[in-house]
């Protein structure tokens, strides 16, 4: 075996050596460099502008840290969900006096971001209670909201670094 | 549109976007759907039928 089959010897010195691994300290003290495909660990972006971006128009923030595909899926997927409800004429919150769970609620259909305020002043939708799909809708409504909530912080964790 | 189909597709959304958010490979990504997908569906249904013996009012008066 060996050279008889044409394999190197166990002996034979090894080619051209990798270079060695970067110690830990070096690392740290550069954490830009050399990096072009962005691992999760390294920040980017600013992540404040990308946090009120995801917020103001759903995806958008993923799409300003890069992440174009994920952000047009999100946006796919948030924005059909609020079209729904409001085509079902369900109701978009907003706090009432002496119904305390409206103030939980409020928060988290907010969450639509820009879509909220377009809708509710913009186009004055308020949802229609005696519309068959009023209940279903009010849930899409809601989800779409708090679906957008979960897309501002998973924006911030892709900006830390936290998350690829 | 009925509230099965309704149903269906507040699970599809709901499933598709978790499993987007949550997973990162594409292997996991199906899994994760289709666990959260049937999920909802089935335990959807599986709570209407629990719920059927005990309705909450009487029936809607017939137009």
């Amino acid at each position: 075996m060996g050279a008889a089959d044409g394999s190197p010897p166990a002996s034979a010195p090894a080619g051209p050596q990798a270079p060695p691994p970067p110690s830990r300290a070096a690392a740290a003290s550069e954490p830009h460099a050399g990096a072009p495909a962005a691992p999760a660990g390294v920040p980017r972006g600013n992540r404040y502008l990308a946090a009120v971006l995801a917020w103001l128009v759903p995806g958008l923030g993923h799409v300003y840290l890069g992440r174009w595909l994920r952000g047009a899926a999100f946006c796919a997927l948030v924005s059909a969900a609020a079209v729904v409800g409001v085509s079902l004429d369900g109701k978009l919150w907003r706090p009432v006096a002496g119904k305390p769970l409206s103030y939980l609620a409020t928060p988290g259909a907010m969450g639509l971001g820009g879509g909220y305020f377009v809708l509710r002043t913009g186009l004055g939708y308020q949802g229609d209670v005696t519309a068959a799909g009023y209940e279903y809708g009010s849930a899409f409504l809601l989800t779409a909201g708090l679906m957008n909530v979960l897309l501002v912080l998973d924006a911030w964790d892709v900006s830390r670094g936290r998350k690829r | 549109m009925s509230h099965f189909l309704l149903m269906v597709l507040y699970a599809f959304l709901v499933s598709v976007f978790f499993a987007l958010l949550w997973r990162s490979e594409r292997r996991d990504r199906v899994r994760l759907f289709l666990q959260m997908f049937l999920g909802l569906v089935v335990g959807g249904l599986a709570v209407a039928w629990l719920m059927f013996p005990f309705p909450s009012g009487p029936p809607a008066p017939i137009p």
